[in-house]
């Protein structure tokens, strides 16, 4: 611990100016999806939205900035506005880094993987879940009469609601790095936050999965004059939910255990998708 | 009512402004704004210049997809297609709303395909990146992650639009009929497997022990327990914690 505070003491080098994490915010809110894809999603949106942090903490060092870019070119994906406080969080946690606390590439990939999956599973539900339907049923009940005021309110109320918000958060997740960091530092806490937010996000997981991955059959099968539909009579008498389950495991099991691309993954699921849907099976 | 070929590109650059993860007007101005047929249809009125008609019809188009969540780096259907070609194709034909909806929806599930088309073209500005960021080049990774994307996307969303507003309703129609019954009945379990593939991407980086057994608790709190994503989520962090205080004491996490 004491060698800690002996970093942080008054001679900071490396200081994050406010406009330089204001500066992220916006490349994040504009820019977090440009190059969304299959294989890393966020990725480049991240390293895009970091690049006045990266330049001002790590541009008179050159292998400190290589190492930065290809830290945050792995894999991210969480809801871009609630999900802002992620970005908050290890932007401090660079800006520590830079100034010699010993933060290592498993502490911000950490928070990293075990954040973003419960802030994509709250955001979205907050965000896309709650408050568009909301405002949408308001705007639709006013457009559906021919009234333009219905597409012009909701459109003014969803950004006067969601960038607000979105700042706050990211703000927020900052000051919460700056902080939070050096206690953190000090005893078991940054381990125990990355384990709990891990087991966290693998929860928040389950119950996305449960709610956003959509497989029925609906094959019925004749036994004399007896007819089992595969659905309702079999496979949800042995587990609801069993074929959502089971391609979401199958996914995972060909991503982490037979280590495949996601691209072939993608692949497979839609051959899945063609064949069952042929078949009459899915 | 006739579509000219300038009001067609001009439908065809809605839908690419509208569709998610273009920067233009900000994430929040796509997805939650452009995407939604509500305010897709009344630009695309005022295109064709009666916006009140397509307000109304945009209206009625959206309301299949007001529940619409785009989850895990997946679009289960397209309200963006249904909402700016639906609207202008309804608009053309002049007929009635209620109709417009049944022209709209195989729309949005042929949309899918130009999303998973320009999801799998961007993976290669993802690996075009690494190696810029080999280099310690910024200034490239930047550019790969706006400009290329943006062009094919634009390319994707722009043409594909405009050829079926131009061409107009009997184009579109018979596409629509050649493609009924299986067809759209496959894209549709597709976009029921695919939202499959986010999760299991995440579940691979979060790589501990004991995930999937949590994965589990929180699938099955879904599905027997019928409980919300957020009251899952307040669950969860009260497993987490006591699960914190027996692990991480005892030195059994690394």
């Amino acid at each position: 611990m004491s060698t800690v505070e002996t970093n942080m003491g008054e001679d900071r080098k490396k200081k994050l100016l406010k406009k330089d994490v204001v500066s992220a915010f916006w490349r994040w809110t504009f820019f977090s999806h440009a190059n969304y894809n299959y294989e890393r999603l966020e990725a480049t949106g991240v390293v895009h939205s970091m690049t006045p942090i990266i330049k001002r903490l790590y541009g008179d060092d050159p292998e400190a900035y290589k190492a930065c870019l290809k830290r945050h070119m792995m894999f991210y994906n969480t809801e871009p506005h609630i999900g802002g406080v992620i970005s908050g969080m290890f932007i401090a946690m660079e800006e520590e880094r830079a100034n010699g606390v010993p933060i290592t590439d498993e502490m911000i990939n950490g928070i990293k993987t075990g954040l973003m999956g419960p802030f994509a599973g709250i955001g979205d539900t907050l965000w896309q879940g709650t408050l568009t339907p909301i405002l949408l049923a308001f705007g639709i009940s006013l457009g559906i009469e021919g009234n333009l005021m219905g597409p012009l309110i909701y459109t003014i109320l969803m950004f006067g609601i969601m960038f607000p918000v979105a700042y706050f958060m990211w703000m927020k997740g900052y000051s919460l790095g700056k902080s939070g960091i050096q206690s953190v530092l000090g005893g078991n806490l940054l381990r125990t936050i990355i384990t709990g937010a891990s087991a966290l996000g693998a929860m928040v997981l389950g119950g996305l999965s449960a709610s956003f991955v959509n497989v029925t059959s609906p094959a019925v099968i004749k036994v004399g004059e007896v007819q089992l539909g595969v659905q309702a009579d079999i496979l949800d008498k042995l587990l609801l939910g069993l074929l959502p389950l089971g391609v979401t495991l199958l996914t995972l099991y060909l991503l982490k255990n037979k280590k495949m691309k996601s691209t072939n993954v993608l692949l497979i699921l839609m051959a899945i998708g063609v064949i069952g849907g042929v078949l009459g099976i899915l | 009512m006739t579509i000219n070929v300038f009001q067609a590109f001009l439908i065809g650059v809605v839908y690419y402004l509208g569709l998610v993860g273009t920067p233009w007007l900000s994430l929040l101005g796509s997805i939650s704004v452009l995407y939604k047929p509500l305010v897709a249809g009344t630009i695309v009125g005022f295109i064709l210049g009666d916006p009140v008609q397509g307000c109304i019809i945009g209206a009625t188009i959206n309301l299949p997809y007001i529940a619409f969540i785009s989850a895990g780096g997946t679009v289960p259907v397209d309200p963006g297609l249904a909402g700016t070609l639906g609207t202008a194709l309804a608009l053309a034909a002049g007929v009635e709303p209620s109709v417009a909806v049944t022209l709209a929806i195989p729309l949005g599930l042929l949309g899918t395909m130009i999303w998973v088309a320009h999801m799998t073209v961007n993976v290669t500005f993802v690996h075009m990146a690494d190696k810029a960021a080999e280099e310690g080049n910024l200034e490239k990774i930047n550019f790969l992650h706006v400009v290329p994307p943006q062009i094919i996307k634009g390319i994707m969303c722009i043409i594909p639009v405009m050829v079926g507003a131009y061409y107009g309703v009997d184009v579109v129609a018979t596409v629509v009929d050649m493609l009924a019954g299986k067809p759209l009945h496959i894209l549709s379990v597709i976009g029921g497997i695919l939202p499959a593939l986010g999760i299991a991407m995440n579940l691979r980086a979060i790589n501990r022990e004991g995930t999937i057994f949590f994965f589990l608790g929180g699938f099955m709190m879904a599905i027997y327990l019928q409980l919300s994503i957020i009251s899952i989520a307040v669950f969860a962090g009260i497993f987490a914690y006591f699960y914190t205080k027996l692990t991480v004491r005892e030195g059994v996490q690394s």
